[in-house]
């Protein structure tokens, strides 16, 4: 058939390849018709980011409601953090978001402010109930139209340690919120005795975490009032060009990071420390599978000033557009306040925001560490920054793609401020 | 693209269609009934792929067109920017980077590919014990090599201390990870993409088929070597065929997506490495939510594609001979 091929035939062809270039758009997911009644079977989708010991607990829960809510079946998904809001993005422009969602406070304008999320305000004293959640915590889902989130939890950033790997090494564990030259002094002792295989920790100025605890620490936040950034890109340079020193010959490599990823090198058990959200106890635990977690508080610059915050991250929320919006407000209701969600839980979602889970809870082992941590550091805890601006989301990814760059030295710390920079002019300009 | 009907063949079918129906119509035949009905039935049959293609392919291609001049979020209306999408590339540093691995990708990945799927296809041309076994063999890789299984092999045959790494390190060269190095990740795209040759294979060995054997026998008559009768007998008589493969393999590189996006954990890592133009694309649409600009990236690379294979038609007419030429 060859001989015989013409020029037309590869015209078609190539028009029909050029064609197939075009991306086709995702659908989005399916709606169940509305009725309710608790003898109706009802369907709610339900989705959250997070690892297998998040899943596994999951699965508790929801087995546990439906125990309570037999008509009530819950159909759940899960993902890494990063794609989990790709995905919500899609669904969100395509009318198609789960009934019930793990939440972000990151997220939480974004998707409140356009009317994609359920008002839970509607349903407190008639299906949700707020008597046993902190006031200052449940006004973090609170925006000018209404209540859209309540938070899980909160936690406070801190620096995790993996005793039985240290004992390998022979190093003392750092003792918490000392100078940054003893935390440092840790990691290099620990990579030099761990020959290759186990390092100290990771680039402490990779995160826009890092930066935010740095300027705390100064007394400033990362964003002004008006929600522009309240630092130079002269400060953004210098900021990352001061790690430079620990990533020549402390912290793991960045490229060993790139090749366990989406695990952690904590995770992974290629390093000793790691600095984190206090609530990532229970993902630590189940990545590396150490028998036991420490959790101290960060080092610091300025002991005397209040450089660390009680940090709503995980929340529930609902749809907008669910077909079963007392079921969903149902379901919001038992994962916040039910003490056996608790129980399954402990303090993997945060220290619960919810009395009556905090009392379920039960906190124990490595839970009860991380309430000990949080009881530990109240003297540096000061206010929490305003909510997130529209876009934090993009802005701390973009922050953290150029730390890793920068540990990769595929770019130099003054390119990578400018081109923060540039792309943050972007989103923040939206 | 140019449609060059001059040099198509008449064939029966354009014969038919230069006929006119209303000739028939007044003499009172019965065949323009017949073809009428015809007609209805064949666009019946046509009309799935033809509702397909106007909703799922064409619409969409028009919205893409449109939001390419917007500023659109997804969460709110699209607000007209004008061209301000297109001299926002111009200046953004990681759309150039994008658009230079992309294009090392293309422009070394394909002609090796093609290579390798030439000297296979002789080689399994040859009448031998088991060719049978080897072409499927051979063929596999190309079946699954872009699924997300098969790039998650890959991350963990090239990882520190993976199957490459202690093979390497055996005949004594350690250079560590190729996942985390952002130099090594290129040469392993590549070597994944070379080792899905398998569909040009296929499509080369039939076109060496069709390499008439009194040619070889001419030429070994002039005292040609087996070098000679490649340059001179099999490439020409292949050229139609290397055209072929040549332009869908170089569209398919411009498109690579799914192994790059596993193997760069989604965000063109390490350190940008992967960030291949539609992975750029993807994330400025899905993560960073700027579809109107991910949508202008989107028909920057269908024109630029068009125009690449535009060239490619124009420099056929020098390289590329038609056994139904006349010339």
């Amino acid at each position: 058939m060859f001989r015989t091929l013409t020029r037309r035939t590869l015209t078609g062809v190539a028009a029909l390849a050029a064609t197939g270039l075009v991306l086709t758009g995702c659908g989005g997911g399916g709606n169940e018709p509305a009725a309710l009644d608790t003898e109706e079977q009802i369907t709610l989708n339900y989705t959250f980011w997070g690892n297998d010991d998040r899943a596994a607990r999951y699965d508790k829960a929801i087995a546990a409601f439906e125990e309570e809510y037999p008509n009530i079946t819950i159909n759940d998904t899960f993902t890494d953090y990063p794609s989990y809001w790709e995905k919500r993005q899609t669904e969100a422009a395509g009318g198609g978001l789960p009934d019930v969602m793990q939440f972000d406070y990151t997220y939480l304008r974004q998707y409140g402010d356009n009317g994609l999320l359920l008002n839970l305000e509607d349903y407190f004293g008639n299906g949700v109930t707020t008597d046993a959640i902190d006031e200052t915590l449940l006004a973090t889902g609170t925006l000018e139209d209404g209540t859209f989130a309540i938070p899980t939890g909160y936690s406070a950033w801190s620096v995790f340690q993996n005793p039985g790997l240290l004992a390998d090494t022979g190093v003392e564990p750092y003792e918490g919120g000392t100078s940054w030259e003893d935390y440092d002094a840790y990691m290099a002792a620990v990579t030099e005795a761990g020959g290759g295989t186990v390092y100290g920790g990771t680039d402490t100025t990779q995160r826009i975490q890092d930066l935010e605890l740095k300027l705390r620490q100064q007394g400033r936040e990362l964003f002004t009032e008006e929600g522009e950034l309240n630092f130079t890109q002269e400060e953004l340079a210098e900021h990352w060009t001061e790690g430079q020193e620990n990533r020549d010959s402390v912290t793991v490599p960045q490229s060993k990071l790139e090749e366990i990823n989406p695990v952690s090198g904590f995770g992974g058990s290629i390093t000793t420390s790691e600095m984190s959200w206090s609530n990532f106890l229970g993902g630590y635990l189940g990545d590396s599978g150490a028998e036991e977690i420490t959790i101290v508080a960060p080092p610091t610059s300025n002991p005397d000033e209040k450089d660390l915050y009680r940090k709503v991250g995980l929340m529930q929320a609902a749809s907008a557009q669910t077909e079963h919006p007392e079921a969903a407000a149902a379901f919001v209701d038992f994962l916040i306040n039910s003490p056996e969600v608790g129980e399954i839980f402990g303090a993997t979602l945060g220290i619960p925001a919810s009395e009556t889970q905090l009392e379920g809870a039960n906190l124990e082992g490595p839970d009860q560490a991380v309430k000990d941590y949080l009881d530990s550091i109240e003297d540096r805890i000061g206010d929490a920054p305003a909510a997130p601006v529209n876009g934090f989301g993009a802005i701390e990814q973009t922050f953290w793609d150029l730390g890793k760059s920068i540990g990769l030295g595929a770019v130099t710390p003054e390119d990578a401020a400018k081109q923060f920079f540039d792309e943050a002019a972007v989103t923040l300009g939206n | 693209m140019t449609t060059d009907s001059a040099h198509a063949p008449a064939t029966p079918r354009t014969a038919a269609s230069g006929a006119r129906p209303a000739d028939h119509r007044r003499t009172g035949s019965p065949r323009p009934r017949r073809r009428n009905r015809d007609t209805v039935a064949g666009y019946v049959f046509l009309s799935p792929w033809l509702l397909g293609f106007v909703g799922l392919t064409l619409g969409p291609m028009l919205a893409s067109l449109y939001l390419a001049f917007t500023d659109y979020n997804l969460f709110t209306a699209p607000e007209w920017t004008g061209l301000e999408n297109l001299t926002r590339m111009a200046g953004d540093e990681r759309f150039w980077a994008s658009v230079r691995i992309t294009l090392i990708y293309v422009l070394v990945g394909t002609p090796i590919k093609l290579a390798a799927a030439l000297a296979v296809a002789m080689l399994l041309n040859y009448k031998a014990r088991g060719t049978g076994f080897f072409r499927s063999a051979f063929y596999a890789p190309s079946l699954i090599g872009a699924s997300v299984s098969i790039a998650l092999v890959w991350r963990a045959m090239f990882s520190t201390e993976g199957p490459v790494d202690s093979t390497l390190n055996l005949f004594g060269i350690t250079m560590g990870g190729w996942i985390g190095n952002p130099s090594l990740i290129m040469p392993m795209m590549i070597l994944l993409a070379v080792w899905q040759f398998g569909a040009p294979m296929v499509i080369f060995l039939a076109g060496l088929k069709g390499v008439p054997a009194e040619l070889y026998e001419a030429a070994s008559v002039d005292g040609a070597k087996s070098w000679r009768k490649f340059i001179s007998v099999t490439v020409p008589m292949l050229s139609p065929v290397i055209f072929f493969n040549l332009l869908l393999e170089m569209i398919n590189a411009f498109q690579i997506f799914a192994s790059a996006y596993i193997i760069g954990s989604g965000t063109g890592g390490p350190g940008g490495a992967t960030n291949f133009y539609t992975v750029y694309l993807y994330t400025r649409a899905f993560a960073n939510n700027q579809m109107g600009y991910a949508s202008a990236m989107a028909w920057v690379l269908l024109l630029a594609v068009g125009v690449l294979a535009f060239i490619l038609f124009r420099t056929s007419k020098s390289w590329v001979h038609y056994a139904g030429d006349s010339k």
